[in-house]
């Protein structure tokens, strides 16, 4: 535990140490070269904005992290129902699998003024694009996931045995988590950018629509702050997933991929 | 007292059924053939060993026993019903450990009884008996990557024995393990079936393992494979490592790799 704190500590402290350093170097520099505001405000102006603008910024927030959060957990459940189809059925997977890696290859945020012609400016077209980026990866990684069971763990479940039923909750699902927990890792960022896209293009309200109204008034620390507050939104998602992560993928432990797993 | 080969029936064998029986049995993949008429009788509770080079289809032939496997002619029977299938009374360890890597060593060993739907809660004394046995029983609640290589493959031992089958099949169990490692396995092996007698057929392409081991070592030549030797092995029991400096021992030892050979003469 005792090592384990000082890694985690050791860890930390090297990034943090460099964040705070470019964050008073540009403070420095901004304020040395008399930098207008317009064009890159100073990092305690910025603060300064979130914590006086906090009622606007946590208004547009709340829409955003909501469709986020929603598309985000439609495309997990979308993505690893599909992910089950197409392992278990070969003519899905040979539907199925061109169609995915084709759409890889698409830029899905093009689909965003799309979206609005059909769906309108509302919620809906965010909804809609932050699941369609987001169901992809998830798809893709599930998949893998079901699909590569081990050849000899597949060959002792049948000496005992099993049943297809129990060879997909007792051997596949627990082999798909790790997949599933990246593919969402991969998502949850891309639900994000979904939605802030969307709103970029037509919406009343979000972080996305307050970035681009901020900018039309040339309100850069505004701007920034609401960036700012995206990012940190983003990264709590983020480390949520990561947390649960470590909570259900128990048996692979953070150590085993430093690769200093003793005992 | 000189090793002799002999082809005669088991003496075990005339009082009750075979515990296995092969009878002619031949395996084609395509147009290759890999087993050509094998023939084995396997007495209840005889230790008995497949020895052959890497790659001469003595795996294919424990594969088919446990039913993964259908073989192209002849018919191979457990207790005298034919094997179409694999079979609840099939325990079987492989090279790998195969531990499932999110569950505990004792729900590795008990992954058999839930598999065929037996009462967990009956089977977790035997199961904690045989972590016991093999000496692994403090791992019970650790997950396999805490535990070494050797400890692994005698959680997986454990597991191919905690519903009690009639036979074990072991194929090539301790080959991924080290030099030392390996004779401590046999003897610790050894134990384990001394408490819990059972059927064996231990694959292996040890020699000495395979005489330190058996009742009776069935030697196969390279592909197609026949067996071209059997050897009683006609040592006391129980086995100690000791055993393997004995003179008796190294002329079975001498005698196999005679046996082996002279199989490659042809």
């Amino acid at each position: 535990m005792g090592t384990k704190g000082r890694r985690f500590a050791a860890d930390i402290a090297g990034p943090a140490a460099i964040s705070i350093g470019m964050i008073v170097l540009w403070e420095v520099i901004v304020r040395a070269l008399h930098i207008r505001s317009i064009i890159l405000p100073p990092p305690s102006e910025i603060i300064m904005a979130m914590v006086d603008r906090r009622d606007l910024l946590l208004t547009h927030l709340w829409p955003s992290l909501y469709l986020t959060v929603l598309g985000f957990a439609l495309s997990v459940v979308g993505g690893v129902a599909v992910a089950i189809l197409i392992t278990y059925s070969a003519a899905l997977r040979k539907g199925f699998y061109p169609i995915i890696i084709v759409s890889q290859v698409i830029p899905k945020i093009s689909i965003a003024p799309l979206f609005i012609v059909w769906f309108g400016t509302g919620t809906m077209s965010s909804l809609l694009l932050a699941f369609l980026i987001a169901f992809f990866p998830m798809t893709i990684n599930s998949a893998l996931g079901f699909q590569s069971i081990d050849e000899d763990i597949a060959r002792m479940a049948r000496t005992f045995m099993a049943s297809d039923w129990q060879v997909f909750w007792k051997i596949r699902m627990p082999n798909a988590l790790p997949y599933i927990f990246s593919g969402m890792k991969i998502s949850i960022t891309l639900a994000i950018i979904g939605v802030i896209v969307s709103e970029f293009v037509a919406s009343q309200e979000g972080i996305g629509y307050l970035i681009k109204l901020a900018g039309g008034l040339l309100d850069t620390p505004l701007m920034m702050a609401a960036i700012t507050v995206l990012s940190i939104a983003g990264l709590i998602l983020y480390g949520l997933i990561a947390h649960f992560e470590r909570r259900v993928v128990y048996w692979q432990s953070s150590s085993d991929i430093s690769g200093s797993g003793g005992g | 007292m000189a090793p002799v080969s002999q082809t005669k029936e088991m003496p075990a064998a005339v009082r009750a059924l075979p515990a296995l029986s092969v009878r002619k049995v031949r395996k084609l993949y395509n147009e290759l053939e890999a087993i050509k008429n094998v023939s084995l009788e396997v007495a209840q509770n005889e230790f008995v060993s497949l020895l052959g080079p890497s790659g001469c289809g003595k795996s294919t032939l424990l594969t088919m026993i446990a039913g993964l496997l259908k073989q192209t002619e002849g018919e191979i029977s457990i207790n005298g019903t034919p094997v179409t299938g694999p079979r609840p009374e099939i325990g079987m360890v492989f090279q790998q450990p195969v531990l499932l890597p999110w569950r505990t060593i004792l729900d590795n060993v008990l992954f058999p009884v839930e598999l065929l739907k037996l009462p967990r809660d009956k089977y977790v004394p035997r199961a904690m008996e045989l972590l016991a046995m093999a000496k692994i029983d403090d791992f019970a609640g650790s997950l396999p990557r805490q535990l070494s290589g050797g400890m692994r493959q005698r959680a997986s031992i454990c597991r191919a024995l905690v519903h009690d089958p009639a036979i074990l099949l072991m194929d090539e169990p301790f080959s991924a393990l080290d030099a030392l490692t390996r004779d401590e396995m046999g003897v610790e092996l050894l134990r384990i079936w001394q408490a819990n007698r059972k059927t064996v057929v231990f694959v292996t392409h040890s020699i000495r393992e395979a005489a330190f081991l058996s009742d009776r070592v069935v030697v196969m030549g390279r592909r197609p494979a026949t067996i071209v030797e059997e050897m009683t092995i006609d040592l006391p029991r129980p086995r100690q490592i000791s055993l393997t400096e004995d003179e008796n021992f190294n002329r079975y030892v001498r005698a196999l790799r005679k046996a082996i050979e002279a199989s490659h003469g042809h």
